[in-house]
């Protein structure tokens, strides 16, 4: 009987599985390709055979330009990838944390329950270039933080903004936008929650506190990996947050692109007449095996804290 | 502890908006359950027993009555300062813990005032007293070997069980490691020595702090002791698990989740889970409805004996009357949250207070026929079936017959005290016969009646003779029973 219906599930997957294989699995495969290809013109193909140079101008081991030693620096190593480390430490562990408690908050108050689930989803629903507009108004050099702090003149965002001041921003907005998802995950988690449960812990004498840590949260934990996985996956792709806020990848004060990320690092790669579709194919391979790496690692360390 | 419930209700508040109207899940309930006793508040399903029992454990707040514990009003008390253990329906056992800390969770939340005692001079002198029998451990854990060979989770769990101590100490008596030791005698005199000293030296620690140690090991300050109010240490924390799961016979699975474990075994490690706080009152709410039949009647006995061996104060709410009337001391019949009758199980069924009653006990059910009563005898149909010595009210009236009320007879024409019924079916079962039978005053689907197998019964019009203490006359109004 099984093997008998197996073409029919295959005809419902047609669909979907052709336009992956086009628009996703080869892309995908040829990254791999192209990243080990030198010279590569994307508009004709041509190339002078493989090589791994490419990885080694991303990684700054090997020499852009062959015979001058200087010109192995690479924004890679020395911007995008620490930027978007600390990018992603700070804001997947802040956000993560700050949208458990707001969800078992808004769990547990009942009175506009539904009414503050809407507010803190509106954020998802915004455009996150208007909102980053948004942020630059907010935090500008006469703007209302500045007001109302008595801050005026502390520069935040503009171009000749600190980079101190200038990451803290991005990582206030990259929190404060990765909030709604993971609050609608956590809540619908929470109320999947037998209530008997509660009750239980209650007749046991335990307390809120203790109730929200031993029974909430490890209750929650399959929710909490899945979020966490996602958002680190998330935040090692940051990009659009530094256009939105920004709209470059550098500070005055720095006078280099000291605001860039990895994907921005990437995306660079490809501008002007002359795009280097091979170093981007590398830098994005790169990524892939850092995260890689990172969930691999997070799985498990995970696989005892996790209750399903 | 004896629990006193006066007047309790639980109205549930309708919504005016979407035009429902209140709920009355409780109405003023009166109920006295003496010390130890085993009580089964029973009703079928919406008759509030299990909101009866979550305003006894104090989940959910009574809308006006009492609750008594003992002298103490609980009334508005919350669930963890009434000393209760609670069983739930489908026990909420936490999924995440093992059958271990599940037990020991609220044991974690428990304060307890007693005089300051010195744990470590108590664990040395316990070390010291159990290693000069050096040769039993050895023979515990000899004994313990899985398969011909020795583990160290079997072992200490043995040792637990043989001299009733902590996992801790178990350990610790198990890395002495006497089975290994070319001279135990000597090591465990060696031990001896080493912890005799560790004792004194704690002592005399004590003594520089100006306290003395007593023979229970409890602290002394001039004489007296302190009473201080602390956490229980996690010897004690073991002790009682260990305590809780010897008592439902879940030594074994401690290390398990609670997924791990049959619905049986669930069941009982949520009684420990309830038991380990020594509760004053054992709550139990419908613990059997998800076992299967074989077990139901397993574990019944199990709640009995443990109710029995502890002597704690229990009520248990079910549905399912067999249940209830063969473990509880006294049955609580509940309708539409209104009390109907508190009594004896056998009370209960041998004298209904009214058709409710009746009806909601026995297997199978008591038939109900339409009947009159005329000059002070009662008639179903044609049949005279009982005149009463009494003076009774002349109507209409319900009469209930139990299905071991009927004797086949072997007159031609029914006499008073007899009815004439069409026998259907003669069903064999085994012991008994049960017949299934029809009469047109009969309010229901079939007759059913058990017979002795001796007696030779056949399909068709047959009279049968009625004990008279088997057929009970209700009020067709108030369905409220009367007495002939």
């Amino acid at each position: 009987m099984e093997s008998k219906n197996n073409w029919k599930a295959w005809l419902y997957l047609a669909p979907v599985l052709i336009l992956m294989s086009i628009f996703t699995f080869y892309p995908l495969i040829n990254t791999f390709f192209i990243s080990f290809l030198k010279n590569f013109d994307y508009r004709s193909g041509a190339n002078s055979g493989f090589t791994f140079d490419n990885y080694g101008i991303v990684l700054g081991i090997t020499e852009k330009v062959a015979g001058i030693p200087e010109s192995k620096v690479t924004e890679f190593v020395q911007y995008a990838l620490p930027n978007t480390f600390l990018v992603t430490f700070i804001t997947v562990p802040i956000s993560i944390i700050l949208s458990l408690l707001i969800a078992i908050g808004i769990n547990n108050v009942k009175w506009f329950k539904k009414g503050l689930q809407t507010i803190f989803f509106m954020p998802y629903v915004t455009n996150i270039i208007a909102v980053g507009m948004v942020f630059s108004v907010i935090f500008g050099d006469n703007g209302i933080f500045n007001f109302i702090f008595g801050l005026s003149g502390t520069k935040w965002v503009t171009e000749s903004a600190s980079w101190q001041n200038s990451m803290t921003i991005l990582c206030l907005y990259i929190i404060w936008s990765a909030l709604p998802y993971k609050i609608l995950i956590f809540s619908s988690g929470l109320q999947n929650i037998d209530k008997q449960y509660y009750d239980a812990a209650k007749i046991d004498g335990s307390n809120k506190w203790k109730t929200t840590m031993k029974i909430t949260i490890p209750l929650l934990s399959p929710q909490i990996l899945y979020i966490m996985i996602t958002s680190f996956i998330g935040a090692f792709k940051e990009y659009n947050a530094v256009v939105g806020l920004f709209n470059r990848n550098y500070t005055d004060s720095g006078n280099v692109h000291d605001l860039t990320t990895v994907v921005y690092y990437i995306y660079q790669q490809l501008e002007g007449n002359n795009p280097q579709m091979h170093i981007a194919a590398a830098g994005a391979v790169i990524l892939f095996a850092i995260i890689m790496v990172f969930t691999f690692v997070q799985m498990r360390v995970s696989k005892k804290r996790v209750h399903y | 502890m004896e629990i006193k419930i006066k007047g309790l209700t639980k109205v549930f508040p309708g919504d005016i908006k979407k035009g429902r109207k209140d709920a009355i899940a409780v109405h003023d309930l009166d109920v006295d359950v003496k010390d130890g006793e085993l009580i089964g508040l029973l009703g079928p399903s919406g008759c509030g027993k299990s909101t009866t029992l979550y305003m006894i454990a104090g989940l959910l707040e009574p809308t006006s009555g009492e609750i008594w514990f003992g002298d103490d009003e609980v009334t508005h008390l919350s669930p963890e300062k009434r000393g209760i253990g609670l069983v739930f329906q489908n026990y909420a056992l936490y999924p995440h813990m093992t059958v271990y800390k599940n037990i020991c969770f609220p044991l974690t939340n428990l304060r307890v005032e007693e005089p300051e005692k010195d744990f470590d001079a108590e664990g040395y002198a316990l070390i010291v007293k159990l290693v000069k029998d050096y040769a039993k451990i050895i023979k515990v854990i000899n004994a313990s070997n899985l398969n011909g060979k020795i583990n160290e989770a079997g072992a200490v769990n043995a040792l637990c069980e043989t001299y009733k101590i902590s996992k801790y100490v178990a350990a610790k008596l198990y890395k002495f490691n006497f089975v290994g030791a070319a001279d135990p005698k000597a090591l465990s005199e060696e031990i001896a020595k080493e912890y005799q000293d560790k004792l004194n030296n704690e002592i005399a620690k004590q003594k520089n702090k100006g306290k003395t140690i007593n023979d229970k090991f409890v602290l002394l300050t001039d004489g007296k002791p302190n009473v201080i109010r602390r956490k229980l240490t996690k010897d004690e924390m073991d002790a009682l698990i260990r305590e809780a799961a010897r008592i439902v016979q879940i030594s074994d699975f401690l290390d398990r989740k609670p997924s791990e474990l049959s619905g049986g075994q669930q069941q009982r490690v949520a009684i420990a889970r309830a038991l380990v706080k020594k509760p004053k009152v054992l709550l139990l709410d419908e613990p059997l409805s998800n076992l299967d039949a074989r077990l139901r009647i397993q574990t019944r006995e199990e709640i009995r004996r443990i109710q029995q061996d502890t002597g704690i104060t229990t009520i248990f709410v079910t549905h399912d009357q067999e249940e209830a009337m063969s473990i509880c001391d006294d049955i609580v019949v509940m309708k539409l949250g209104e009390e109907q009758q508190i009594d004896k199980p056998q009370q209960v069924y041998k004298d209904p207070k009214n058709l409710f009653v009746a009806k909601f006990l026995g297997t199978p059910p008591i038939n109900v026929f339409n009947g009159v009563i005329k000059n002070n005898a009662i008639y179903v149909g044609d049949n005279k079936i009982i005149t009463s010595k009494k003076k009774l009210p002349d109507g209409e009236v319900y009469v209930g017959i139990r299905p071991e009320g009927f004797m086949v007879s072997k007159d031609e024409k029914a006499k008073e005290g007899e009815i004439t019924l069409n026998v259907n079916e003669v069903l064999t079962m085994g012991r008994d016969l049960m017949l299934v039978c029809s009469n047109k005053e009969f309010i229901g689907e079939k007759i059913k009646i058990i017979i002795d197998s001796d007696v030779e019964a056949k399909v068709g019009a047959t009279n049968l003779k009625l004990r008279e203490n088997k057929v009970y006359v209700f009020y067709k109004k108030t369905e409220e029973r009367i007495y002939f």
